[in-house]
């Protein structure tokens, strides 16, 4: 599903964020990706996005070198993933309902799937009762939950989350958790990136150490504590 | 394209437009200043063009046939008149038409100085072009054939009345050239605005998938909408004035003199609806193109 070979990232600046990284994530797995700040986390899930482009080695999305896909053919690569980020990023003047319904016209879904998708996932993420809230008007799980809404809507085979749980009090964040779990056990792929020591050690899933941008450490029921 | 991705895209066109008003309304109305002051020489160019063409219709070479010629020698002058590139009709003038023609102007009282003198007239030629600026070239023509006697036409007037012509032409297209590049600069600032005030939903856009033509489309659509606003308001604005003036001028009998009525505006308003609509989208087009260049490269 997700496959690195050999991957290393140096900035224009000089910083070498990622270095010489292999791993693969297979379909339907759960991977936690860990490690102090500045280690390279957000740069990895950059790498994955085709945000930024690998300086050597090579990225497997789908069965499909990344490496040189074209710049045009970006954006249907990321239809194939959800992606979350720890600011929520929702369209303030927009409603619950129409940030995700947002994410649907942009793959010129018709209005009839629109109409009958937009209220599944907001059940599937527990906020049937506010599509017609606007963001502000929204507690932060909440707002989490109205993207990760929107990023499961289009049906995407994985989930990226960059520290979705980087803004949320404890308890929200494992409301969040729990939600990519559950998301993640109706067969989606899922990889997030965060700090959270607590909730990666209970949930025992796959754990990727990175620190100063090598992966020193690929747990299968890991924690976040990696000794070396 | 789906019907409804089409409202939407449109739709976030329109309201980029409200979102954005003080811009749209300053940028609206600079494009119409440009557009007017290219529009009143496009204007005054197309009176001067079709006066050229009166001029043109009205102006006569006479070609005066050398008094040795026989009957049959003027035949083919004429006929080899008529061959030359440029020229539309040649009418034979016999003496006695010269002479009638000579009496008409002159009047009564000039008539009895040409009383029993037909005599001194010669035979001629009135050749009439179908381009003016063929005139040079045609004269010299009719000068190379034999038993010509000499050529009279308004040679100067002919002259300024195309370089005029030409100036204006110039001037237009020196205008409509820094028009386009004002109104470029102009549109692609303000949706510059617009798209810096929505880069956030730019980047949400392009993380869920979007591709940058639909992401370009309501930008497009934005730029469109202020070009051809503006390019109807200034059809309008340049009707009334036009209008307006040119009624002034009509009640003066100031252009009579130079035979020279003005062209209604009904006459020059599809051309002018077209240069400007045709204006309107495509700088509009360009404008928004290049003001969106640098967001799309995430
Ligand atoms: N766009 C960039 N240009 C230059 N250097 C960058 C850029 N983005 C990140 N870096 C550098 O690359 C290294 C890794 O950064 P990255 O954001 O991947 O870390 P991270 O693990 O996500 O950290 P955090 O946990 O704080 O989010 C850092 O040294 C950072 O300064
Ligand atoms: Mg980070």
């Amino acid at each position: 599903m997700i496959e690195f070979k050999n991957v290393c990232k140096k900035y224009g600046t000089g910083t070498d964020a990622v270095k010489n990284a292999s791993f693969k994530i297979e379909k339907g797995e759960f991977a936690f990706l860990v490690g102090s700040s500045g280690s390279g986390k957000s740069t990895l899930i950059k790498l994955i996005l085709k945000e930024e482009e690998p300086s050597s080695g090579n990225i497997i999305i789908n069965g499909k070198d990344t490496t040189f896909l074209k710049q045009n053919r970006v954006p249907y690569l990321r239809r194939s993933m959800g992606i979350v980020f720890q600011d929520f990023r929702l369209l303030p003047d927009k409603t619950v309902y129409e940030n995700v319904a947002f994410a649907m016209y942009i793959v010129k879904a018709t209005p009839k799937h629109i109409r009958r998708q937009v209220p599944m996932v907001l059940s599937l993420v527990g906020l049937s009762g506010k599509a017609k809230m606007y963001p502000n008007e929204l507690s932060g799980g909440e707002q989490q939950r109205v993207a990760l809404a929107r990023a499961l809507v289009n049906n995407p085979s994985m989930i990226i989350a960059d520290e979705p749980t980087g803004n949320l009090d404890p308890d929200t964040a494992w409301d969040i958790m729990n939600l990519l779990n559950e998301i993640n056990m109706r067969g989606t792929t899922v990889v997030v990136a965060t700090h959270a020591k607590e909730i990666v050690d209970q949930m025992k899933k796959r754990v990727i150490h990175i620190n100063k941008g090598v992966i020193v450490k690929d747990d299968k029921k890991g924690g976040y504590d990696c000794e070396i | 394209m789906r019907f409804n991705v089409i409202n939407y895209l449109i739709g976030e066109g329109i309201s980029n437009l409200f979102k954005n008003k003080k811009s749209t309304i300053s940028s609206l109305m600079i494009m119409c200043a440009t557009m007017l002051i290219f529009g009143l020489f496009f204007v005054i160019g197309e009176n001067i063009n079709a006066f050229v063409k009166n001029v043109a219709d009205a102006q006569e070479i006479r070609v005066i046939i050398a008094d040795t010629a026989t009957e049959e020698q003027i035949e083919e002058i004429g006929k080899q008149i008529l061959e030359i590139d440029g020229v539309r009709n040649a009418e034979f003038i016999s003496k006695e038409k010269a002479y009638e023609y000579m009496k008409e102007m002159l009047g009564e009282s000039g008539a009895e100085l040409l009383e029993g003198r037909e005599g001194i007239f010669s035979v001629s030629y009135d050749v009439t072009l179908t381009d003016l600026e063929l005139n040079d070239e045609v004269q010299e023509s009719i000068l190379q054939l034999e038993h010509i006697k000499k050529i009279e036409s308004a040679n100067k007037v002919i002259t300024q009345v195309i370089s005029l012509a030409n100036g204006v032409r110039i001037v237009t297209g020196g205008l409509l050239i820094l028009l386009v590049i004002i109104s470029i600069a102009i549109i692609s600032n303000t949706i510059k605005l617009t798209v810096h005030a929505r880069r956030k939903e730019i980047s949400i856009m392009k993380y869920v998938g979007a591709t940058n033509s639909f992401i370009r489309w309501p930008f497009l659509v934005e730029g469109v909408i202020i070009g051809v606003l503006a390019g109807l308001l200034s059809v309008g604005i340049i009707w009334g004035t036009y209008t307006l003036i040119a009624n002034k001028i009509a009640e003066t009998s100031f252009l009579e003199i130079a035979h020279w009525k003005l062209l209604e505006f009904k006459d020059m308003f599809k051309l002018i609806l077209t240069v400007y609509l045709g204006l309107g989208v495509g700088i509009g087009v360009v404008g928004s193109s290049i003001s969106m260049k640098k967001y799309l490269e995430v």
